[in-house]
């Protein structure tokens, strides 16, 4: 891993149209900016996780036998806002 | 063409039915062509791959549980089922959902910004 040592305020260019950008910093936090094209997908790493496995689990769930009821007979289970 | 799956046997189909997913489903980058799959007896649509028919996601649609989900002009919006033996068990991902054209048989999965979605949302509920 390429790791650069960056102040508050500086930047780092990637392949010339993504900028990242050190916006804010505090003890143990820091806040950065990003510019990139809509096509860049950017994720927090732990959300990137958390599907991923999510998604692998679902694929091998799907193996498993349908419930022995009526999947029609049960009520969805709809979101009230 | 004919693949053999898990679920339905074998099943016959024509390369126009397939469905392309340009950047692949998260976790299984690889698989691009997958055949959406209506059995006809159950709630769900199963998104099966042609190069690894082993490989196949239940699929429900958002449009039932949620009118204003997060719209892709042109497509439906999918969440990707963990199925269970025990119905009320069984969850849907609202937070990463396949959206699927069928006319133009693509497709792709997103990640979705909102926090109010989430990703084990429980499908059914007693009556």
């Amino acid at each position: 891993m390429l790791i650069l040592t960056r102040k508050l305020n500086e930047e780092i260019r990637i392949n010339g149209d993504i900028v990242i950008k050190i916006v804010t910093l505090s003890d143990n936090q820091v806040k950065i900016g990003i510019e990139a094209p809509p096509e860049v997908k950017i994720l927090r790493g732990e959300v990137y996780q958390k599907v991923r496995d999510n998604t692998i689990e679902a694929s091998q769930k799907s193996k498993e036998k349908l419930p022995q009821v009526d999947l029609t007979k049960l009520k969805v289970n709809k979101i009230k806002k | 063409m004919k693949i053999n799956t898990n679920q339905f046997g074998e099943i016959e189909f024509d390369e126009s039915m397939t469905i392309q997913f340009k950047d692949g489903i998260l976790g299984f980058e690889n698989y691009k062509k997958y055949l959406l799959i209506n059995s006809g007896s159950d709630l769900f649509l199963w998104l099966t791959s042609i190069d690894e028919p082993e490989l196949v996601f239940p699929l429900f649609s958002t449009r039932v549980l949620m009118e204003d989900y997060p719209h892709q002009e042109g497509f439906e919006a999918f969440g990707i089922v963990k199925l269970d033996p025990d119905p009320l068990k069984i969850t849907v991902n609202l937070k990463a959902p396949v959206y699927i054209n069928q006319e133009e048989k693509s497709g792709f999965q997103k990640i979705l910004d909102e926090d109010e979605l989430p990703i084990d949302y429980i499908l059914f509920k007693e009556n």
